[in-house]
């Protein structure tokens, strides 16, 4: 207590506008404590600590938005509050046509808070946030929001939680996609307009019976349509039919192929379904159904094999066909077969880890039985060899579109030995290596391919190639440290490869110049983030627009794991496992790495997504995406993967102190 | 001039002011009144509250004035005042550190800088104002006559259809199910409520055409008339 004495002394000597602020002070912090008798029934704001609910309760403005009236959506803008909501309920609808999240309403009461995702990622909100009665709503600035999020560990953690959930959310969505276009393709129930050939080969009924013989061996079909000028099929020409209407019945090959076809040819609409034309086939006795438009105009046809093909691709029947395939033509329909039950995963929920590692898991059956085929060719009964991947097949994390990388180590005690037995695995390679392209391995255009005399090596030879490389680390041997670094044996004496991961582990961590060269090669590809636009579109030339998921995306996590991996001692060569052990061994806390590898799964997720549905059926996928096709949440979360790279790079570069 | 001076503070401790102080209340007279009758979103309306030691403005002490402001339709906390004189035996102020050493007189001249002129939102205009009128005029020696807008008034006059006569505080609190915490309100917790209503009042009252300051002080006056007369 100040008596009056002091007082007087004093009395003049405050200025007015001080006591005023004072005075302001005072009130500002009874209205806080008003807020924040509010704050501690609500989670999260009941388990932050008192510094920082103070600030958010002499920060929090109190809003009034009466029943009906907008509180914030898409055309507001970036969004400039932290909402939550202390009285009433807001509805949150989900703006446009394409649902990100898996509800397209969802109502929200006392104590729950809004726009998240947006106001943590300063743009415009998705939903459109409606009061549904009188609400009153305390609302956060939003640069006093980011500031929260930086001094609050508990707000931060509910914040990062629920856009995590938001992400799974646009995961579980995305399975969905996948989901009815998968059984769109898979079930019986698929209408015809999707089955069979679209393109059917047709001639009009006046063409000679040797011209339709000639179009159909030409194009190597079994069957011909034929149709007249306004496209609606009048008859369908068999082989069969030439045996019977044609050899047997002595029509002279110059006759009209009318007189030759099937008259009634069965038709049935486009949109009757693959069990309607399965139930036909059966009934009638025939191969082939034709498909009409409702005018009755031709559009495809559907043959017994088709119908086939859609209940063929399983599992198990995939990895038989491998197992037991005893020619390179099965396997390239097992390849086939092998992207069209990654599609089917996919779509029933498998993640990008699983997926890619399932993916290479069914690619290393197809060259184990590749390489068995080829061996019945070539002997080397009794000399210690192994078959190695490198690369993305060597990581286990193959995508859709993926070209060989492959090499061989044998054990060879006697030098003079070495060239003449290198020759013989080179031929042996080269068969493989051609095999491999057939069923749909393209080959190496760096020519890293055990064909290759570079990398068909014996032991000691590997051996001296990786020291090499690690003693002087020119940039040639940069680049082939980040491929050659990441293999795995796939056939025959593994102990060989084991023998080249010890010595390679034991090189790169004695040799802290070649981790830091290393870290530097790593750190020259930047993840596409702008400083004023969400993305950089226009890093690859002759693709503006796009982004190489590929070169600024995984790749970024591929050469960080790599690096720490090989500085650790870890074994593993797939960048999921190097992240997770690697960060064990450097203490990272395990939801920083786990935040990394969601990002990291995010864009290979969104890789596979492109290559498998994005593409027309039976062309080459890539890596480019254009950030403006994906949905507003997905091209959010892609943002977050990228910061996660930036991340991830970030502590690299202190770690390894490149500037 | 110098005639209306010495009217004013006739009588009064007004008299005993320092120079400093009174130099202050010669500014504040002379600042500008905010404008009346621009639309609501664009006029600051400071909404109080305050404690007595009784129910007589005539008699009874003021404890407290805890003020808030409603401006573009928002709470801010950063724009609110509170002003204790309940520890106070004599002249000073004591509970604030910061505002340690300084009068009543002094603090109450804040009280006015801060409320800049503003209409003014309270809960039953004769009560508060007629302790703060005398607080004022014993203290500063001015006639405190702010605009005031009543919410006792202008309440049943705007949503007649919860009530259309006068009701205590508690009645429209419980009506509009305001989240109204446990047990007894502070000063500033129930200034906080009348603010909320206040929002309330805003959006109900534009809906009517009611759109300034001017047309609410009006409203205000004319329910307070029509109340008398029946």
């Amino acid at each position: 207590m100040n008596k009056p004495e002091q007082a007087s002394e004093k009395e003049n000597t405050l200025p007015m506008s001080e006591l005023e602020m004072s005075l302001r002070q005072d009130g500002r912090q009874r209205v806080a404590g008003n807020t924040l008798a509010f704050l501690k029934n609500h989670a999260p704001f009941n388990k932050m600590k008192a510094d920082a609910l103070q600030s958010f309760a002499e920060k929090a403005q109190i809003t009034f938005y009466p029943a009906g009236s907008l509180i914030v959506g898409p055309d507001s803008g970036n969004v400039r509050y932290f909402y939550l909501i202390e009285s009433g309920k807001v509805q949150a609808r989900q703006a446009g046509e394409v649902t990100v999240t898996e509800y397209s309403i969802l109502s929200l009461g006392a104590g729950e808070c809004f726009p998240i995702g947006a106001v943590t990622a300063g743009r415009p909100s998705t939903n459109t946030y409606t009061a549904v009665d009188d609400v009153f709503c305390y609302q956060l600035p939003a640069e006093d929001f980011m500031a929260l999020l930086v001094s609050s560990p508990e707000f931060n953690l509910f914040c990062t939680q629920y856009i995590a959930s938001l992400l799974n959310q646009s995961r579980q969505q995305l399975q969905l996609q996948f989901a009815q276009r998968a059984s769109e393709q898979q079930t019986l129930n698929s209408p015809l307009a999707g089955i069979g050939s679209r393109t059917p080969i047709t001639v009009s009924p006046e063409t000679t019976v040797r011209a339709a013989l000639e179009t159909m061996s030409k194009a190597g079909i079994g069957s011909l349509v034929i149709a007249g000028e306004d496209r609606k099929p009048v008859g369908v020409f068999t082989r069969s039919d030439l045996l019977d209407r044609v050899v047997l019945a002595d029509l002279p090959l110059t006759a009209p192929i009318s007189q030759a076809m099937s008259t009634t040819p069965l038709k049935l609409e486009e949109h009757a379904t693959a069990y309607d034309a399965m139930l036909a086939m059966a009934s009638n006795g025939i191969r082939h159904v034709l498909v009409t438009d409702a005018e009755g105009k031709l559009t495809g046809v559907v043959s017994e094999r088709d119908l086939f093909a859609l209940q063929r691709v399983g599992l198990r029947q995939v990895r038989q066909t491998i197992d037991s395939a005893q020619n390179i033509e099965t396997l390239q329909q097992a390849n086939t077969d092998i992207r069209q039950l990654a599609f089917n995963m996919l779509a029933q929920g498998v993640g990008a880890e699983q997926l890619t590692q399932f993916i290479s898991a069914l690619n290393d059956a197809l060259t184990r039985r590749v390489l068995q085929l080829n061996l019945e060719n070539h002997n080397f009964d009794g000399i210690e060899w192994c078959w190695l991947a490198f690369g993305s097949e060597g990581r286990d994390e193959q995508t859709f579109v993926t070209d060989q990388d492959n090499g061989i180590v044998f054990a060879c005690d006697d030098t003079a030995a070495v060239d003449s037995l290198r020759q013989r695995f080179l031929t042996f390679a080269l068969d493989v290596n051609k095999d491999l392209d057939r069923c749909g391995f393209t080959l190496c255009k760096g020519n890293i391919m055990a064909s290759n005399p570079q990398w068909c090596l014996t032991l000691d030879e590997w051996k001296e190639q990786f020291s090499t490389w690690i003693r002087v680390p020119q940039p040639e041997a940069l680049l082939n440290a980040t491929i050659f670094f990441d293999f795995r044996p796939l056939f025959g004496k593994v102990e060989l490869a084991e023998s080249m991961r010890r010595h390679l582990l034991i090189q790169t961590q004695s040799s802290p110049m070649f981790l830091k060269a290393m870290a530097h090669n790593a750190l020259d590809v930047e993840p596409p983030l702008g400083k004023i636009r969400d993305f950089l579109t226009d890093l690859e030339p002759g693709h503006p627009g796009k982004i190489d998921l590929k070169k600024y995306g995984s790749r970024i996590f591929v050469d960080v794991a790599r690096i720490y991996a090989l500085s650790t001692g870890v074994h593993n060569s797939n960048t999921v496992q190097r992240l997770r052990l690697a960060s064990q061994r450097l203490s990272i806390r395990t939801d920083e790495i786990n935040a990394v590898l969601e990002g990291l799964n995010f864009i290979q997720f969104l890789r596979l997504r492109h290559q498998c549905l994005d593409v027309e059926p039976g062309a080459q996928g890539d890596n480019l995406i254009n950030p403006d096709d994906l949905n507003e949440l997905d091209r959010r979360i892609l943002k977050e993967s990228f910061r996660q790279a930036r991340k991830i790079q970030t502590r690299l570069k202190l770690d390894y102190q490149v500037n | 001039m110098l005639g209306l001076k010495k009217f004013l503070f006739k009588g009064s401790s007004a008299a005993n002011l320092t120079d400093e102080l009174r130099a202050a209340l010669e500014t504040w007279r002379e600042s500008p009144a905010p404008a009346m009758d621009d639309v609501h979103f664009h006029t600051r309306y400071v909404v109080l509250d305050i404690a007595c030691s009784g129910v007589n403005p005539a008699t009874d002490k003021l404890l407290s004035i805890a003020a808030s402001t409603v401006r573009q339709a928002t709470i801010l906390p950063e724009d609110a005042f509170f002003l204790d004189l309940a520890a106070q035996g004599g002249d000073i102020a004591t509970t604030l550190e910061s505002a340690a050493g300084t009068t009543v007189d002094q603090q109450l001249m804040a009280f006015l800088q801060f409320t800049a002129k503003a209409p003014i939102i309270t809960y039953h205009v004769p009560y508060v104002g007629g302790f703060l009128q005398r607080t004022f005029k014993e203290r500063l020696g001015i006639d405190f006559q702010p605009q005031w807008i009543d919410l006792a008034l202008l309440l049943p006059a705007l949503f007649d259809e919860k009530s259309d006569v006068v009701k205590p505080l508690d009645f429209w609190i419980d009506s509009f199910g305001l989240y109204a915490g446990n047990g007894r309100r502070s000063a500033m917790e129930n200034t906080l409520m009348l603010a909320r209503l206040f929002q309330m009042l805003l959006v109900r009252a534009t809906g009517k055409e009611i759109d300034t300051a001017a047309q609410l002080v009006d409203e205000s006056k004319a329910s307070n008339l029509l109340r008398r007369n029946h």
